[in-house]
């Protein structure tokens, strides 16, 4: 067991480098020369060369991405190059908005996932199963930014219901945090509800055809019993393994998109902010937390499954 | 407001959203008037205009005594302290100190003695410039190299802005986040989502004068600012400034109620004005909003490189007069009048050349045939020096990627292949972000730049420097134009101060540059405004935007604005 | 366990919980697909929609996209059955023209990742636990931990205007999921009799890949495809918004990222004219892949 554990550590830190080169090089190397930004309307040659040099545009990679290594493993995560705030301050600032905006949406969309599929898994086959699960296919089908012009429509503009801002993120208390998060963590639970359901359904379904769930049928439990504490309990390895691989995922893509359209200034916002910018601090902190993030996450899941699943080889 | 200031450091005050919160937040020796239009300077921070010495090289500056900048932890004991004449020295050498990656050198560069040199020799702050000297606490004097009749205009950008070398200091690189000035106003909230403005109250004292201000009844009467005569400035107590560069979400909340003022987004005038001529708001509207239109102080161009010899400059004669002929058909095939219709709703102004209408060197009488579309002409210039669908080159065109630029593409894409430009070769060439793009332009890889050109000062000769044969990229000069006639009279304008005659050179440089067949010039934009008719201001963002917050006035305890 | 289909984010998901995919005989799977009536109709509306981009590539449809042919923001009529944008181009036909690409991205994407991902797949599964699979899944493991659209973007950029940038970049993050899933097929295939076998008889190890093992991982192949191929439809859309996705022609997604500034005023053709048929789209492609990997289960009851 010890030694499984040292050879996943080292397995994930050789990934943990493999990620932060591959990133370094393609974000930060290979990204968007920020001198441009700095520039104003008018420059000489000579400021271009000096703000290139201050960047450290012209020095050789190995270097640059030693140096990165260094500041990553040091947490001397630097300022900002757009606005001279510290990184560390930038984190501390966005990643409480990223969680307060995804939290609730994750948490409904798994929970109501959750619950269809234990319903639809219950009465297979029958017209309550077909409904749930062509509403979840059609919620596959269905483009992320469609869910989310349509929603943003029909709830804030005054062609729809007009009950909610339509951008923005002004949160003073729970009445101001209630008003802007429900327009996107509604988006988030219709956009994540068609897959979750499917997938729940399908590890429900697998769960409930094994021989102990229909003798317990056969004996009269009840379908409150059996689907609560036999099918729901069995599959808790791979429902939390999934929930838990799909964290990571959440965060970075789903806050992207929605912080996006919907303005809030969140961890995602700020990363792709600083990706087609090329604000180099920002985006090695991010980058490389991120692959740490992942990186954990996926060593963690893969380890619990084993652990939890005696089953899997 | 319909973008964000990405830092509020003076010196990096070069786009229209971090001006609008610097001169709020700073002290310059100079502004513009509020009310009056054209556009005429007034003194700020100093006491009156400069004295100026018979031969222009030497201006003397006097700052009004008792001017404090705001309590803060950069401060010894955390109190501001007097702002002195060796504070402006100090925040325009700056601008020369790489250290500060400053943004408005070009100001100044070239034009005062021993800042270069200064700058040469290692930019140590305590060193004196003989040009820029502080001579005495309150008196400044600038030697300049050559005579530069805009130099008192460049002292009411937001990048003369007065800034306390302690602060600068003490917060080192966060300085841009946390602005320490002797404006009217204090910040005490900023961050990308928007800021809020809080008034100074240890600003200088000063009462709001109607007639100082050039007020003229018969044109601003209706907004209610006769009422506000006399009082203190600033005249309100805060300022919330939302940043929402969307223009479907920024209408949305104003429509919500949640802002006091807004610029229209240009997709929103159909529903918001009733006539054009004269602007007059909706009914619903009317009652609870004033309105104003306002020409930007500005323009949209387009420009061939004619660095790129398959459309510009050629070293073989013949080759050089058939590129000529074909940068004209362009010019004539472009539909101004359409692109004015669908993108500016038909309020923009377009105009022939560089010197666009709110100059004072705008000539009303000039001949429009640059600008008026003419398929039948250029199909003929095209066919008259030898030009064809097969040898035509392919144009590049340079965009950022946004949805409104991809649409202007494949409309200019549309006006060329009305006159038989195969739509295969007319090719867009895409940049994530402005800077990307203008990292290619400036390194003059992009054969068609369109770009917006937002004047720094009410002067002419702010438009025809990019022209400019010395100002090619990477300066201003993004077209590479290089006329020797042109430079010539350039230079010769450059020392002369406005007057006819000046005046004069201005319109024939710009004759020079339409003959040439340069850009495809331009439109000036019109701005719709709305605002809540309990707020008492005439907003404006031109040349300097922002200074009119202090003299806004408002009937609620706050103001929200766009 | 039936690995339903999921979204481009959680590809990897899927694979890691699922070692094991089953498969059945081929004489029983075809038979149940065509009692599928979904899946049926799922066929159709994708073979619809193929005949329609084969049109537009052929030039018979969907020509005048970027013609400025009437007025701004015309409504539906019989000239232009969906009206005109803000420039007056053929809505209709712009959507027309974006079932093409819609089908060019798809098609090239999952072709491309599918055949880097069998080979790769194949490779670490036959050769498992030395170095060249150890390779594989360490570089799998890398790609799977860059969050994608920051891959996307990052790789917009290295390109710097390559038109095919955002294919090479769906392809480099999609092939690692079929590449996973082929690699533990494989590794079982291997240890299968008939395998043994043929190795045993001296069998050349290609000649085996290529006759007994691949042939018998298609079923897992059809099924990445096609959920690839959604995948790259669905992200294409959020790219074109993005401002990172096609930048010359049109697509869905910049119809949608059009749509977006014009519902404010009123205007809802474009959003119309692009959401429906990517809808039914991706609605044919997903019954379809449900009923492909239904048939393939062998522990479902028929019917």
């Amino acid at each position: 067991m010890l030694g499984y554990l040292l050879r996943k550590l080292l397995h994930s830190l050789l990934l943990i480098l493999g990620v932060t080169l591959v990133s370094f090089a393609l974000m930060v190397y290979f990204g968007p020369d920020q001198t441009y930004k700095l520039l104003g309307k008018s420059a000489s040659t000579e400021h271009i060369q000096e703000i290139r040099q201050q960047l450290g545009y012209d020095r050789p990679f190995i270097r640059r991405y030693g140096e990165y290594l260094g500041d990553l493993f040091t947490l001397q995560l630097g300022a900002s190059n757009s606005n001279g705030e510290a990184v560390s301050d930038i984190l501390k600032r966005t990643l409480p908005v990223t969680l307060a905006l995804l939290v609730p949406g994750f948490i409904l969309g798994n929970v109501l996932g959750v619950a269809l599929g234990l319903l639809a898994a219950w009465h297979r086959n029958r017209w309550i199963d077909r409904i749930i699960s062509s509403a979840s296919i059609a919620g596959m089908s269905t483009s992320f930014l469609i869910i989310i012009i349509v929603l943003q429509v029909v709830l804030c503009t005054p062609y729809g219901l007009n009950l909610f801002p339509a951008r923005g993120w002004q949160v003073t208390g729970l009445a101001s945090y209630l008003n802007y998060v429900t327009v996107p963590s509604l988006s988030l639970v219709l956009i994540t509800l068609g897959y979750n359901t499917r997938f729940f359904r399908a590890i429900f379904l697998e769960e409930s055809g094994r021989e102990h769930i229909r003798a317990a049928r056969a004996f009269g439990a009840s379908p409150a019993q059996l689907m609560g504490r036999h099918v729901l309990k069995n599959s808790l390895p791979p429902l939390l393994t999934r929930v838990l691989f799909s964290i990571p995922l959440v965060i970075v893509s789903g806050s992207l998109l929605l912080e996006t359209y919907f303005g809030i200034p969140g961890m995602g916002k700020i990363t792709f902010d600083a990706i087609t910018n090329g604000d180099q601090p920002v985006l090695k902190a991010v980058v490389g937390l991120t692959a740490i993030m992942f990186v954990m996450v996926q060593a963690l899941a893969g380890m619990s499954y084993r652990l939890i699943d005696p089953r899997v080889s | 407001m319909d973008g964000a200031p990405v830092n509020l450091d003076p010196a990096q005050a070069s786009d229209l959203y971090t001006k609008f919160l610097v001169v709020n937040l700073y002290d310059t020796l100079y502004r513009y008037k509020y009310l009056a239009r054209p556009y005429e300077l007034e003194p700020n921070l100093a006491e009156d205009l400069p004295q100026v010495s018979p031969d222009g090289l030497l201006y003397t500056f006097r700052i009004k005594p008792g001017v404090r900048f705001i309590d803060d932890e950069a401060f010894p004991d955390g109190n501001g302290r007097l702002l002195q004449a060796e504070d402006f020295v100090y925040s325009i050498k700056r601008h020369f100190d790489p250290a500060t990656r400053a943004q408005g050198a070009w100001l100044w560069q070239g034009r005062i003695v021993g800042l270069d040199e200064w700058k040469a020799n290692g930019a140590h702050y305590d060193e004196e410039i003989s040009g820029l000297r502080a001579v005495d606490d309150r008196t400044i004097q600038i030697q300049l190299i050559a005579p530069f009749p805009q130099l008192t205009h460049t002292l009411a950008q937001g990048f003369a802005a007065i800034v306390p070398r302690e602060a600068v200091d003490y917060y080192g690189r966060e300085f841009a986040i946390h602005p320490v000035g002797s404006g009217p106003f204090r910040l005490s909230r900023f961050d990308s989502a928007g800021a809020s403005l809080l008034r100074n109250e240890d600003f200088r004292a000063e009462p709001f004068s109607l007639q100082e201000e050039g007020y003229n009844p018969i044109t601003q009467g209706a907004f209610g600012l006769e009422s506000l005569e006399g009082k203190i400035l600033p005249l309100v107590d805060r300022v919330d400034i939302e940043f929402i560069a969307e223009d479907a979400a920024r209408w949305t909340t104003f429509n919500a109620g949640q802002l006091d003022f807004i610029k229209v987004p240009v997709s929103q005038f159909d529903q918001v004005l009733k006539n054009r001529n004269p602007p007059q708001l909706v009914d619903e509207l009317a009652g609870r909003y004033h309105l104003l239109t306002s020409l930007e102080s500005g323009f949209v161009y387009t420009v061939f490189n004619m660095d790129d010899s398959r459309i510009g400059y050629h070293p073989d004669p013949d080759q050089a007069v058939r590129n000529r002929a074909l940068r004209c058909a362009i010019i004539k095939a472009f539909d101004w009048k359409r692109r004015n219709e669908i993108f500016y709703s038909g309020l923009g102004k377009v105009f022939p050349g560089v010197i666009p209408p709110l100059t004072p060197e705008y000539d009303p009488g000039q001949d429009r045939n640059s600008v008026t579309r003419d398929v039948a002409d250029a199909v003929s210039l095209l066919n008259n020096f030898g030009w064809n669908p097969e040898n035509l080159p392919t144009l590049e065109y340079g965009l950022p990627s946004s949805v409104t630029e991809r649409q202007m593409f494949e409309q200019f894409r549309s006006f060329m292949s009305a006159v038989g430009y195969p739509q295969e070769k007319i090719r867009p060439l895409t940049f994530a972000t402005y800077g990307d793009y203008a990292r290619a332009y400036i390194n003059r890889e992009v054969m068609l730049i369109t770009s917006a050109w937002t004047m720094d000062y009410p002067d002419a000769e702010n438009t025809v420097q990019l022209f400019f044969g010395p100002n090619a990229t990477p300066g201003t000069n993004t077209a590479n134009y290089n006329n020797a006639e042109f430079n010539r009279l350039y230079r010769a304008s450059s020392s002369m101060q406005a007057s006819p005659l000046r005046t004069a050179v201005f319109h024939k440089m710009n004759r020079i540059v339409i003959d040439d067949c340069v850009a495809i010039s331009g439109i000036s934009r019109t701005l719709v405004m709305l605002w809540n008719r309990n707020v008492a201001m005439l907003p404006d963002r031109e040349f300097v935007g922002g200074y009119f917050f202090r003299f806004v006035g408002v009937t609620d305890t706050t103001d929200r604005e766009h | 366990m039936n690995s339903a289909p999921l979204p481009p984010l959680d590809l990897r998901i899927a694979t890691a919980m699922t070692s094991r995919v089953l498969s059945a005989p081929a004489s029983r799977v075809w038979p149940r697909l065509r009692r599928d009536h979904a899946g049926l109709a799922g066929f159709g509306l994708v073979g619809l929609f193929g005949l329609i981009a084969l049109g537009a590539a052929l030039g018979l449809a969907g020509q005048d996209w970027s013609i400025a042919s009437g007025g701004r923001w015309e409504p539906a009529s019989t000239m232009h059955w969906f009206g005109t944008n803000v420039l007056g181009q053929d809505i209709f036909q712009r959507s027309i023209h974006s079932v093409r690409l819609a089908f060019e991205i798809g098609l090239i994407v999952a072709l491309a990742s599918t055949a880097i991902g069998t080979l790769t797949g194949a490779l670490a599964g036959w050769h498992a636990d030395s170095w060249a699979d150890d390779a594989v899944v360490f570089v799998t493991g890398v790609l799977d931990s860059i969050p994608f659209y920051l891959f996307v973007a990052a790789v917009a950029f290295a390109l710097k205007g390559n038109p095919w940038s955002m294919h090479i970049a769906m392809v480099a993050t999609f092939w690692t999921t079929t590449s996973r899933l082929i690699r533990a097929e494989v590794m079982r295939l291997k240890q299968r009799d008939f395998v043994q076998a043929a190795l045993a008889m001296g069998m050349p190890v290609s000649l085996v890949l290529s006759r007994h093992v691949v042939p018998n991982t298609i079923h897992i192949l059809l099924a990445q495809a096609a959920i690839v191929f959604v995948a790259a439809i669905k992200s294409e859309v959020i790219l074109s918004f993005l401002g990172l996705g096609v930048q010359n022609g049109v697509s869905w997604g910049l119809m949608l990222a059009e749509s977006t500034q014009e519902v404010l005023a009123g205007q809802f053709n474009n959003l119309l004219a692009a959401s429906i048929p990517l809808f039914l789209l991706l609605f044919g492609f997903n019954l379809m892949v449900d009923a492909l990997q239904n048939a393939l289960d062998p522990r479902q009851e028929l019917g």
